[in-house]
């Protein structure tokens, strides 16, 4: 009888460690503070499951993400918005880890034009 | 290798389920449906090897679980390549990607030793198969979380 109460933990135990996964999904990741971003785009992409955009800011990197497909295509943007070379900045919330070159855009301008991604969160001013 | 990725990520079907606002949640669900069932069966018939349930026939037992497990494994391969296509190369360049692939492959590796090796030490089967396919579900569950 111990030894199943035992095998039974394990088997559950091993499950348990997916529940505090470090959600990308959401905004638990990243920090509060509004932030901007300007660089060159490296790669788009607009589709499942939400879309993205490689920006070289300075010789670095940045992963920017967007929304899922649908509400990201809802403002206007779509994989043919921007491509590789053009200048973009996104406006957004950068991860907590300071290593960790990600930011989570509320809105893109790119082409003179502005795509609110998350408009609830885009700063007033 | 790059080219291929590329050219699966250019197929109709799979730019249509790109974009898709049902097609891919709807396969997604079907992904973790199909993974629920594979490895719950499996994880019940480890128990089973290790000695729980034993009340039950384990021939009647196995017959029934192992026929949804190898549904499941069908139907979530299925379903992970559909899921895969859609960013393949991002995918393809990601360690934990592979770190995924390789516990399915040695997971489905002790299967297949396991049915093939009579006499074989069955307890040792069962818990190398319970350690390995919650890792992979595990692998698998972050993957969504990195991309």
């Amino acid at each position: 009888m111990r030894l199943r109460t035992l095998l039974l933990s394990i088997a559950l135990a091993t499950m348990a460690p997916a529940l505090p996964a470090l959600a990308h999904h959401g905004w638990t990741w990243a920090v509060d503070e509004v932030s901007e971003l300007t660089g060159t785009v490296k790669a788009v992409y607009v589709g499942n499951p939400h879309a993205t955009l490689d920006l070289d800011v300075d010789g670095v990197v940045w992963h920017v993400e967007l929304a899922p497909p649908g509400p990201t295509m809802a403002t206007g943007f779509t994989e043919q918005t921007v491509k590789p070379g053009d200048q973009v900045t996104a406006i957004g919330n950068r991860s907590k880890d300071p290593n960790e070159t990600r930011m989570k855009a509320v809105r893109i301008s790119a082409g003179g034009k502005n795509y609110d991604i998350y408009p609830a969160r885009v700063p007033q001013d | 290798m790059e080219e291929a990725l590329g050219a699966i990520e250019k197929l109709g079907v799979v730019q249509a389920l790109k974009t898709s606002f049902i097609a891919y949640p709807v396969v997604n669900a079907l992904h973790i449906l199909a993974i629920g069932a594979l490895v719950t069966t499996v994880i019940l018939m480890d128990l089973k090897l290790l000695g729980l349930f034993d009340e039950m026939p384990e021939p009647h037992f196995v017959r029934l679980l192992r026929r949804i497990a190898l549904g499941a494994f069908v139907v979530a391969s299925a379903t992970g390549l559909a899921l895969f296509s859609v960013r393949a190369s991002e995918y393809a360049a990601m360690p934990l990607f592979w770190a995924k692939m390789g516990l399915i492959g040695l997971a489905a590796l002790n299967f297949i030793a396991f049915i093939t090796i009579r006499n074989g030490p069955r307890r040792v089967f069962a818990l190398v198969s319970i350690t390995l396919w919650p890792l992979a579900l595990l692998a698998g569950r972050f993957l969504g979380f990195v991309l």
